[in-house]
């Protein structure tokens, strides 16, 4: 997993995550979720700690989808399995419903796969080097993304600054949330100028933004990156006709 | 589309969409706990937050791309930070930020008013809620539910987005950093501001 190619990764996943998204049957999001669990159980070096902590609001967010979608859900036919609260729940609902929820958690897991997989700095360069993205802009994400600990810090420095001079902190958390924009402001005035001077130094050392045939770190597509697509494919379409078959 | 790009701006959106891109994910968490307690619901009325660095890139440097690469920048920030949403996150930020550019499109980027920033929300709010309606599967809703969500994004895409964007973009240039971008230049000149 870690060492397939970032943008190879990239589309496999995405392209799945389409064609899952056309199946309204329970079991397809729910084969197709245990088969990315087990593919990061044996084929990657995850974090497990991490990744539960991730997936914890995900599940709490697919629970809300499972309730709303029995509240909320287009009126179906079917025999009705119970009711609760005055609200019928019929088959066809709950069918839905868990099949919403589970289409949730499957497509928050590959992402995760992702997250945890994937070096940014490789991304960027693969999506340089395999999908043509125009170096102008790869590069320019490269600087902003180098400058995310800058910003971190000059976040604390506005804000302390802001303090020192008597700006009241406000006490609750919605208030603080409306006062963002005090911060934001200069965050957003720092970064303009930061952008032009990185602008001229880039400039002045020769980066033109053409696009260039060797590159100093080349990322190439290999052997495993058709094998793992392989398997993804596989996956996808036993969950897809398993899914059609079972529901 | 790059070719008339200078650096500057390029590297201006970069950082723009990274610092955005932060934003976006602190509303990702602020959200996903509001739609544990009251469903998908709670993502409605914050929508207009997530379109809003396509509106502030092209009101300040008014060139064709500026919306829908910024908004692609923000998402792959937002990726690369280590978002949980993942991959998908860039496939709707490319959407998005093409909502808001086709609406800068049919105005052949000449007028940066008010109403056509309002409308660019509303290009993004429409277009997020189309790829939404297949991909996290509105159909299954109940028709009256998802014109109400339909209703809130719009809303919230043309106040947040639209408005927010131009009032966050005004006062960047009254600080006076803006200077040599295409929104100070159009003060000055007033061709077309």
């Amino acid at each position: 997993m870690h060492d397939m190619n970032p943008s190879v990764k990239f589309i496999v996943i995405t392209a799945s995550m389409l064609v899952i998204a056309f199946f309204f049957n329970p079991w397809t999001p729910l084969i197709f979720w245990l088969g990315i669990i087990l593919l990061q159980l044996t084929m990657s070096r995850t974090k497990w700690k991490l990744w539960l902590l991730f997936m914890l609001p995900f599940s709490i967010g697919a629970f809300g989808y499972l309730w709303t979608t029995i509240v909320f859900g287009a009126e179906t036919g079917g025999a009705i399995i119970w009711s609760f609260a005055g609200i019928d729940v019929t088959e066809e609902q709950w069918a839905r419903a868990l099949s919403l929820a589970f289409r949730v958690m499957a497509f928050s897991t590959l992402s995760l796969l992702f997250a945890f997989t994937t070096d940014p700095v490789r991304f960027i360069m693969s999506l340089m080097q395999q999908l043509k993205l125009p170096p102008k802009l790869a590069y320019g994400v490269m600087v902003g993304y180098q400058f995310l600990p800058v910003m971190k810090d000059e976040f604390t420095q506005i804000q302390q600054a802001q303090r020192l001079r008597g700006a009241e902190t406000k006490k609750y958390s919605w208030q603080q949330l409306l006062s963002m924009r005090r911060i934001l402001i200069p965050m957003l005035a720092g970064a303009v100028r930061k952008a032009e001077r990185s602008a001229f130094a880039m400039e002045a050392r020769g980066f033109t933004g053409e696009p260039r045939s060797a590159f100093y770190h080349p990322i190439q597509i290999d052997r495993t990156d058709w094998l793992m697509s392989g398997i993804f494919l596989i996956l996808l379409l036993t969950s897809c006709i398993g899914g059609s078959w079972l529901g | 589309m790059l070719k008339s790009w200078k650096l500057k701006e390029a590297v201006l959106m970069s950082l723009f969409a990274v610092v955005f891109g932060i934003v976006y994910l602190l509303f990702v968490h602020v959200s996903n706990i509001w739609a544990a307690v009251i469903g998908p619901l709670a993502y409605e009325w914050m929508f207009g937050i997530w379109f809003i660095v396509s509106i502030i890139c092209m009101y300040i440097i008014r060139k064709p791309g500026a919306a829908f690469l910024s908004e692609t920048m923000a998402a792959t920030i937002e990726v690369l930070i280590g978002n949980a949403v993942g991959p998908r996150l860039i496939l709707s930020g490319v959407i998005q930020g093409l909502g808001a550019e086709a609406v800068f499109a049919l105005t052949r980027y000449q007028h940066f008013n008010i109403l056509v920033l309002m409308l660019a929300g509303i290009g993004s709010a429409v277009f997020s809620f189309v790829y939404g309606y297949f991909v996290s599967g509105y159909a299954a809703l109940d028709p009256s539910f998802v014109a109400l969500m339909f209703t809130i994004r719009v809303l919230s895409g043309a106040i947040i987005a639209g408005i927010g964007g131009k009032y966050i973009g005004d006062a960047l240039l009254a600080t006076g950093s803006l200077r040599g971008y295409a929104i100070a230049r159009a003060k000055k000149g007033d061709v077309n501001a």
